[in-house]
């Protein structure tokens, strides 16, 4: 999805450079998180996504010519 | 439809970042190195609060222009900064001012002249189309409510063949409800 929105702008040459797991132990390293919220994220989400809620994502584009 | 408004989301991530306060360095030496964080006074590698390393993707060099799109308390913007010296420029622009003031703060600290600071959207940029050499934004794209928005306007103020290195957080299956509602998961 985020490929085609870039296309869409006019963007072109879209690599995707890197891509990693974003899980629970990672977002406890960011202080805008409390404890609290760890813990709801952690109560509501299946625990087989505990080590990859989201994907962290480094990508480059080209604005086109 | 929407959990939040564009007007919501915007004050919910101003309160979240303002209210911030950092305890450890573990996110800046993740994703930088060594050579990248040289220099940098301990107390902003605090506040790297992004998701990747866009600068580093970007490859900016001597002379040009990079915007730094939600610049934060700074670390992308010095980062490029040394890299475009000696008459490259970066603009960090930031729609928190209290970040603002903390990349100011550190930029001084560290004797960086060559960035300015501007308090903006994403969305509405305050620079002329094509009028910059490389965008980065680490992170903060996520932020946005209208992001297809958000990428034109790092389109429109790159000049053509420009380059923008995007870090950011990407779903591949979808979140219960109860996070997608809730206004802390909104900062993220």
């Amino acid at each position: 999805m985020l490929e085609r929105k870039l296309v869409n702008v006019g963007f072109d040459r879209v690599v995707l450079r890197d891509r990693r797991p974003f899980g629970l132990a990672t977002l406890a390293r960011y202080p805008i998180f409390a404890p609290e919220f760890l813990d709801f994220v952690e109560r509501v989400v299946p625990p087989d996504r505990h080590d990859a809620l989201v994907y962290a994502v480094d990508v480059t584009a080209t604005a086109a010519t | 439809m929407p959990y939040f408004t564009d007007a919501d989301a915007r004050s919910i991530v101003r309160t979240t970042y303002e209210a911030a306060a950092p305890v450890g360095i573990d996110v800046a030496h993740v994703l930088y190195g060594p050579d990248e964080l040289a220099g940098v006074p301990e107390d902003a590698l605090r506040w790297a609060f992004g998701v990747g390393n866009p600068v580093r993707h970007a490859g900016p060099g001597p002379g040009e222009v990079v915007l730094d799109v939600g610049c934060g308390a700074g670390i992308d913007a010095f980062i490029a900064a040394r890299r475009v010296v000696p008459d490259g420029r970066v603009i960090g622009i930031d729609m928190t001012p209290a970040m603002l003031d903390r990349a100011r703060h550190h930029a001084a600290a560290m004797k960086i002249v060559n960035v300015e600071w501007r308090e903006a959207f994403m969305e509405a940029l305050p620079l002329p189309d094509g009028s910059v050499d490389v965008v980065v934004c680490n992170g903060v794209l996520n932020l946005s409510t209208r992001k297809s928005r958000a990428l034109a306007e790092m389109r429109r103020v790159l000049r053509p063949g420009g380059r923008l290195a995007l870090a950011d957080l990407v779903l591949t299956e979808s979140l219960p409800e109860e996070i997608r509602r809730d206004a802390t998961a909104l900062a993220a």
